[in-house]
C-alpha cells in the first residue's frame, strides 16, 4: 500500500474520470485514421480500423458504468475532458505522444504503443510511479489526480490501480456493512443499446462485474499476456490486429505472437489523404469554407459529447440518437480530410477535435420510437 | 463469435465424386438449404452442399466485391451486385420486353412467352436469394392455411397454423427478426403470452409516420364489411436491437456474417436503403450467416461435418428404377464462369435435398424426367402480384432513407371478400418511386435536361420533387393454378447444356380482382393524404394486363411458390408435409416451391419454418 | 494546381449551387475535370472554362442570363454543362445525345458510365435532399424516423479563390 494508491471513494471517481478520459482519447486518431483512407484501398485496415473504434466506443461507456456503479456522474463536457492532440500517454520512463494524423506506418507506430504499453523490466518490479514533469499545455493521459508529474509505468498499470483502488475501498465497506456499489441500477448501459462487435456490454452492480468490466478493458487492448487469440472466442486484441497490418499478413489460430501465419493481406502505405498532423483551427485561413467547416465539427463533436453525458447519466435511450450522429461526422471528416489546406500546398484538411466549452444540448427532435 | 477465416471447406470434385459417405447432399446454399445442413450438422451428419455459383461471396472481400460492382453499375437493377456467369445464368429484369400472344423470347435465360412477361428473379449465388432478399417477414395469417376450406379458393395445407408455429419461431430466430409482438396481432394473429421477438421492432421511417398521419383512424369499406387503415411495422430479417427479455430473459445476440474473420457479425441495420440488392454491412439475414455456424460445427474426430462445393450445378436426378429411390445426382463442375469447359461428376448420398428455388428445383427435377405422379411437378407456380401507385405528398418526408420498407397497410390481408377477390399487403416503398420510375436518376435526367434547371433551383427541385415521393406497393395474393407452370424443353438450353426453365404465367383473374380494387384503394389514399397521383401505366409494360376496360401494370415479386405443392396424397401433390417427395422416399424438394398458397405474407419466413420441419424429419429417417 | 482547375470548380460551383468545400470535399473534382477531358476532349472543355471566366460579375442581374446564352444554351457547349451538372449530382456520366455527337463528332469515351465507385457514393443529389445514396453512407440505426436534415445553401453563389 503506497501513497499512490487510492484511498477514498472521491479519489477514485476521479480515476474512472480519468479513465473515460483515456478511452475516448484514442478514439480521434483512430477515428481520423480511419477515414484518411482514400476510397477503394486498403480494405484490411478500413476493417481493422472500424472494429478497434467500435471497441473503444465500449470500453468509453464500460468506463461509465464503473463509475456509475460507484455513484459517480459521468461528466465528458468537463473542459479538459477532450485530450488536447498531441497527447501525452505513458510508455515506461517516458511517453509518447498520440496525435490526429493519417493513416500510416507513422500511425500504426503510435497506435501499436498505445494498445501494448511497456512492460516493467524485473529490476523495476514493485517500484512506484513516474517521476515526470509534463508541460502545462500537454494533456497527460493515465496521469495520476493527485500527483500530476507522477506517472503510472503503463496505461495497465493505471488501470491495475483502479482495480486495487475498488477492492481495497469495497472491503473497507464490507467491513462497514455497507458497499460502495449504492450507483442507481437504471443508469447502467446495456447491450441492447450497443453492439456490432466487441464484446458484450453487461451492466456492472458489484465487485465480481467491476472487476470482469476492468478485465475487458485491458484484455481486449493489449491482450492477456498469454496466446494472442483470448479464448475460444478467440478474438485477437487490438494490437495484434495492428501488427496483423504490419507484418502484411493475418493471425490464425495455433500462431504465436509475432508470427502471424495466415493469408496475406495488402497494405497500400500511400492510400490516404495527406492530412496536416494535429491541426488547430487557428492554423487554418481565416474567412476559409475549410475553418467553417472545422469549427462546425467541433460544435457538433461538442454536441455529441453532451448527448452522451446525459445518456450516461440515466438516460440510457438517448445513445439511440447518438448513433445517427456518429454517421454524420464521418461524412464531416471526410469532407475536412478531402480538401487542401490553404496556404500548405500538398496538405489537407483534418478535423482538430478543439471542443469549445459551454455547448448546448443537441436540439433533440424526438426520442426514437424504440425506446419502448 | 469469430470464425476461421476460410469458414468453409471448400470440397474438390474428385473427393467429392470419390466420396459416398455424405449423409446428406444439398443442392442451393440459400436459406432452405442452410437451415437443413445446420441442422444436421448439429446433429453430427456428414453434409454436402452443391452451389452453382462461384462462391466468391462467401469471403468479406468477395461480398465486397459484390458491393462494387453495384456502386460501379450504370444501371441498379436488382441484380446489378452479381457478376455475370452464363454457367449459373440468372433472370434479370432490365433485359425484358414486351410479348404479344403467342410469342415466345427466348434470348433471356428464363425462357418467357406472351402476353404476360414476369420480370420475377432469383439469385445463383452463395446464400441464394437471401443474398439480395428485402427482409420483410411477416407470418402468413392463420387463415391462409385454409383458403379453399374458409373462401373456395386455392388450396389448403395439409399442415395447419398451429403445426406451423413453432417452426415460425425457430425460422425467427434464425433470421433473426427485429419485430415488437404488439405491432404483429392484427386479424387474428397470435402469439404465446411470453413471446418476444428476437429482437425489437425497426421504427417506422418518417415517411411512414406522415402516411399514418393521413388515414390513421379513417377506414374504408369493401362488400359491407368496416376495415380501419394505420400505417403498421413489418417484422423484418435484420439487426436492430436485441431484446434482452428473448428466450425467457436470455436475450438474443446476432451471429454470423460471410468470412467472419474480420467482422464479427453483420452490424446493426444503418438505413443503406440497400436491402434489395445488398446490404452493405451484412445487417441484413442472408444464409451465409447461418452457414457460418454450420460450417464451424465439427465432429467427433474434429473435422468439419458441412463441405460446400462451389461451382457445381446439378444437371440430373438419377433414380433407381427399382425402389424408386434416388441414386446419385449428376453434377457439372466448371473451372471458370467465363467458359462453359466443365467435367461431369456422380454425388452420392443418403439423402438429397433440392433447395435451389421453386424455379430451379422445378427445372432440375423436370429436366431428369421426374413429373411425379401427380404430374404437378412444375405446376401451381406462384408469385406476389405487384401493383405499384405513386404520389407526391404535399410535404417532405424525407424519402430514400431507412431499409427499403419500413411500414406499410396491412389490414387488407383478410377478411369475407377473399371469397371474391384476392387479399393484399401495402408496402410503404422507403425508396421512393424507384421501382416504378428508375428515381432518382430520372428526376435528375428530368430536371436538368427537359427542365433546364441549374444551380439553387435544381437543388431546390431535387427536394421538391424527390423528398414528397410515396410509392404504395400493393402485393396481392395469387392463388395456384395449374396452367401457370414451369416446364422445360431440349431446344432452350445453356451454356453447360442445362434444359433452361421455361415459364408460362397468366395473372388469374381473382388477383386481378384484387389489383382493380387496390387501384381504388390507393387513389383513396392519397386523396385522404392531399397527395398527388402521378401513377400511369404504358399499355408497352412487358407486364401490362387488361382487365375490365384498365390496364395495370404487373411486377414480379420474387416470392417464387408452387412447383412443388404440398398435399395430403400422392396424387393431389408433389410433396407431404415433410416435404418429402412422395415417389422418391430419399428425395425432399424444399422451399416456396413446396408451398400451397402464399397469401399476402413474403415466402422466406414461411418457408424456413417448413425447412426446421424437414430438417426434422431427415434426421428421423437417417436414424 | 492548373490554372484550369480553379475556373472548373467555380463553374461546377455555380451550375450546381454546392460549394467549392462542398465539391472538394467528393475527393473528385480533379477526376471530374480528366472525365471531361477524356469524354469531350480538352478543346471543348477549355471553351466551356473559357465562357464560366466570360461571365459577367457574380451578383450582376446579367450572369444569370449569360450562364443560358452562352453556356447553357450555347449549342456545342449546352449538353455538355448539363453532362458536367449530372456527373457530380450522380458520379455517372451520361452519354451525349446522338444528335450532338453528329454535329460535333463522336467522341468513342462518350457512352453512359460510372466513373468510379466512389463517384457514386459520393453524388451529390442525395446531398441535397439530406439522403444519402443507397447501398453507401447510411445515416445509422433509426436515423430514418426523424425528418430528413436538408442543408442549407445560398440562392447566389459567390466565387470566391480561397486556396
Amino acid at each position: 500500500m503506497d501513497s499512490y494508491s487510492i484511498k477514498t471513494l472521491d479519489e477514485l471517481k476521479e480515476f474512472l474520470y480519468r479513465a473515460m478520459q483515456l478511452e475516448h482519447a484514442t478514439i480521434p486518431p483512430y477515428l481520423t485514421a480511419l477515414y484518411s483512407i482514400k476510397p477503394g484501398a486498403n480494405q484490411d485496415a478500413t476493417q481493422v480500423l472500424r472494429v478497434i473504434v467500435v471497441e473503444e466506443m465500449l470500453h468509453l461507456t464500460i468506463a461509465a458504468n464503473i463509475l456509475n456503479a460507484i455513484g459517480g456522474k459521468p461528466d465528458l463536457v468537463r473542459p479538459d475532458f477532450v485530450a488536447r492532440y498531441p497527447a501525452a500517454l505513458p510508455d515506461g520512463e517516458t511517453d509518447f505522444k498520440v496525435g490526429i494524423q493519417a493513416f500510416g506506418r507513422e500511425a500504426l507506430a503510435t497506435f501499436l504503443k498505445i494498445e501494448r504499453p511497456a512492460q516493467r523490466p524485473e529490476h523495476l518490479v514493485g517500484k512506484g510511479l513516474i517521476y515526470r514533469k509534463t508541460p502545462p499545455d500537454i494533456t497527460a493521459l493515465a496521469s495520476h489526480p493527485r500527483h500530476e508529474d507522477f506517472h503510472f509505468y503503463s496505461i495497465g498499470e493505471f488501470y491495475s490501480a483502479i482495480a486495487e483502488g475498488i477492492k481495497y475501498l469495497e472491503a473497507e465497506a464490507h467491513g462497514a456493512g455497507t458497499t460502495i456499489f449504492t450507483g442507481d441500477g437504471s443508469r447502467q448501459i446495456t447491450s441492447e443499446y450497443y453492439y456490432s462487435g466487441g464484446g458484450e456490454l453487461f451492466p456492472v452492480t458489484d465487485l465480481k462485474s467491476a472487476l470482469e468490466a476492468i478485465e475487458l478493458i485491458i484484455e481486449q487492448g493489449e491482450g492477456d499476456g498469454g496466446g494472442i487469440y483470448e479464448d475460444d472466442d478467440h478474438e485477437l486484441a487490438h494490437y495484434y490486429r495492428f501488427e496483423e497490418l504490419v507484418k502484411g499478413r493475418y493471425y490464425q489460430k495455433g500462431d504465436q505472437p509475432g508470427q502471424p501465419t495466415g493469408p496475406h493481406l495488402q497494405v497500400d502505405w500511400e492510400g490516404a489523404y495527406p492530412i496536416k498532423e494535429n491541426l488547430k483551427v487557428e492554423d487554418i485561413f481565416e474567412g476559409s469554407e475549410l475553418r467553417e467547416a472545422a469549427i462546425a465539427f467541433n460544435t457538433r463533436y461538442g454536441e455529441f459529447l453532451q448527448l452522451l453525458t446525459r445518456a450516461f447519466n440515466g438516460q440510457p435511450s438517448l445513445l439511440l440518437e447518438a448513433v445517427p450522429m456518429m454517421f454524420e461526422f464521418r461524412n464531416m471528416i471526410l469532407e475536412l480530410i478531402r480538401n487542401p489546406l490553404p496556404k500548405h500546398p500538398g496538405k489537407n484538411g483534418s478535423p482538430t477535435y478543439q471542443i469549445p466549452g459551454g455547448i448546448k444540448q443537441p436540439a433533440v427532435t424526438r426520442q426514437a420510437e424504440v425506446n419502448a | 463469435m469469430l470464425f476461421p477465416l476460410e469458414s468453409a471447406i471448400r470440397a474438390d470434385a474428385k473427393t467429392v465424386a470419390e466420396s459416398g459417405d455424405y449423409d446428406i447432399v444439398i443442392v442451393g446454399s440459400g436459406i432452405s438449404g442452410a437451415i437443413i445442413a445446420k441442422q444436421a450438422a448439429e446433429a453430427g451428419k456428414r453434409v454436402l452442399i452443391l452451389e452453382a455459383g462461384t462462391g466468391a461471396n462467401s469471403t468479406l472481400a468477395g461480398y465486397d466485391n459484390l458491393l462494387t460492382t453495384f456502386y460501379s453499375a450504370a444501371s441498379k437493377d436488382n441484380q446489378s451486385p452479381f457478376p455475370l456467369n452464363a454457367n449459373a445464368a440468372i433472370p434479370r429484369s432490365p433485359q425484358l420486353r414486351k410479348l404479344q400472344a403467342g410469342e415466345t423470347d427466348s434470348s433471356n435465360y428464363i425462357v418467357q412467352s406472351g402476353p404476360y412477361v414476369s420480370d420475377t428473379v432469383y439469385t445463383r449465388i452463395f446464400g441464394g436469394t437471401t443474398m439480395h432478399w428485402e427482409a420483410k417477414t411477416p407470418r402468413l395469417l392463420r387463415s391462409d392455411f385454409t383458403t379453399r376450406t374458409l373462401f373456395g379458393q386455392g388450396l389448403d395445407w395439409p399442415l395447419s397454423f398451429e403445426e406451423v408455429e413453432e417452426d415460425y419461431r425457430l425460422a425467427e430466430r434464425e433470421i433473426g427478426v427485429s419485430a415488437n409482438v404488439e405491432d404483429q396481432q392484427y386479424l387474428g394473429q397470435t402469439f404465446p403470452d411470453d413471446y418476444v421477438f428476437p429482437m425489437r421492432g425497426i421504427p417506422l421511417s418518417y415517411l411512414d409516420q406522415q402516411v399514418n398521419k393521413g388515414i390513421e383512424g379513417t377506414s374504408v369499406e369493401l362488400y359491407d364489411k368496416t376495415y380501419p387503415l394505420k400505417v403498421r411495422p413489418y417484422p423484418q430479417g435484420r439487426n436492430g436491437i436485441p431484446n434482452p427479455a428473448y428466450d425467457g430473459g436470455k436475450g438474443y445476440r446476432p451471429i454470423g456474417a460471410v468470412d467472419t474473420h474480420q467482422v464479427e457479425e453483420g452490424g446493426r441495420c444503418q438505413g443503406n436503403t440497400n436491402c434489395v440488392p445488398l446490404c452493405p454491412v451484412q445487417a441484413r439475414y442472408h444464409s451465409g450467416k447461418s452457414l457460418a455456424k454450420a460450417f464451424a460445427v465439427s465432429g467427433e474426430r474434429g473435422e468439419r461435418l458441412v463441405e460446400l462445393l462451389p461451382q457445381a450445378v446439378a444437371s440430373k436426378v438419377n433414380i433407381d428404377p427399382d425402389s424408386g429411390k434416388v441414386r446419385s445426382l449428376s453434377v457439372k463442375i466448371y473451372k471458370d464462369p467465363a467458359s462453359p469447359a466443365h467435367e461431369t461428376i456422380t454425388v452420392k448420398g443418403k439423402i438429397f435435398v433440392l433447395a435451389a428455388g421453386a424455379i430451379e428445383t422445378a427445372r432440375l427435377m423436370l429436366a431428369s424426367g421426374l413429373r411425379s405422379t401427380s404430374g404437378l411437378v412444375g405446376r401451381n407456380l406462384m408469385d406476389h402480384a405487384y401493383l405499384l401507385n405513386w404520389a407526391l405528398m404535399p410535404e417532405i418526408c424525407g424519402t430514400m432513407r431507412g431499409t427499403s420498407s419500413t411500414g406499410g397497410i396491412v389490414d387488407l390481408r383478410d377478411g369475407p371478400f377473399r371469397e371474391k377477390q384476392a387479399a393484399f399487403a401495402i408496402d410503404i416503398h422507403n425508396d421512393g418511386w424507384g421501382w416504378a420510375t428508375g428515381a432518382p436518376t430520372s428526376d435528375l435526367l428530368e430536371l436538368v435536361d427537359d427542365r433546364n434547371l441549374y444551380g439553387a433551383d435544381l437543388r431546390r427541385g431535387m427536394v421538391d420533387q424527390v423528398s414528397r415521393q410515396l410509392l404504395l406497393a400493393f402485393m396481392i395474393e395469387v392463388m395456384p393454378v395449374e396452367s401457370n407452370r414451369i416446364s422445360v424443353d431440349p431446344q432452350y438450353t445453356d451454356a453447360l447444356g442445362n434444359m433452361r426453365p421455361i415459364l408460362s404465367f397468366t395473372v388469374p383473374e381473382y388477383t386481378m380482382k384484387g389489383a382493380a380494387y387496390g387501384r381504388q384503394f390507393a387513389r383513396t389514399v392519397f386523396a385522404r393524404l392531399g397527395a398527388r397521383d402521378h401513377t400511369h401505366y404504358d399499355p408497352n409494360d412487358y407486364g401490362y394486363v387488361a382487365y375490365e376496360g384498365q390496364g395495370y401494370a404487373i411486377r414480379g415479386g420474387n416470392h417464387l411458390a408452387g412447383t412443388h405443392i404440398m398435399g395430403t396424397t400422392k396424387t393431389n401433390s408433389v410433396v407431404d408435409k415433410n416435404q418429402r417427395s412422395w415417389d422418391h422416399e430419399n428425395l425432399y424438394l424444399v422451399g416456396g416451391g413446396s408451398m400451397p398458397t402464399i397469401g399476402t405474407a413474403n415466402v422466406t419466413l414461411t418457408l424456413a419454418a417448413i425447412c426446421f420441419r424437414s430438417g426434422r424429419n431427415i434426421l428421423k429417417s437417417l436414424h | 494546381m492548373t490554372s484550369r482547375f480553379e475556373p472548373f470548380l467555380g463553374l461546377s460551383a455555380e451550375l450546381t449551387a454546392f460549394s467549392h468545400f462542398d465539391l472538394l470535399g467528393t475527393g473528385l473534382a480533379e477526376t471530374y475535370l480528366a472525365t471531361l477531358d477524356k469524354v469531350v476532349g480538352g478543346e471543348i472543355t477549355d471553351a466551356l472554362l473559357a465562357a464560366f471566366t466570360a461571365l459577367p460579375p457574380p451578383e450582376s442581374k446579367a450572369r444569370i442570363q449569360a450562364v443560358r446564352t452562352t453556356i447553357l444554351g450555347n449549342e456545342l457547349l449546352g449538353d455538355v454543362a448539363r453532362a458536367l451538372i449530372k456527373l457530380w449530382y450522380s458520379g455517372t456520366w451520361f452519354e451525349l445525345s446522338s444528335a450532338w455527337s453528329e454535329r460535333f463528332g463522336p467522341r468513342p469515351a462518350n457512352i453512359t458510365f460510372v466513373v468510379s465507385p466512389d463517384a457514386y457514393i459520393e453524388g451529390l443529389l442525395w446531398k441535397a435532399i439530406g439522403a444519402h445514396p443507397a447501398g453507401a453512407k447510411g445515416q445509422g440505426f433509426g436515423s430514418w424516423a426523424f425528418p430528413p436534415k436538408i442543408p442549407a445553401f445560398a440562392p447566389a453563389l459567390d466565387f470566391q479563390n480561397l486556396t
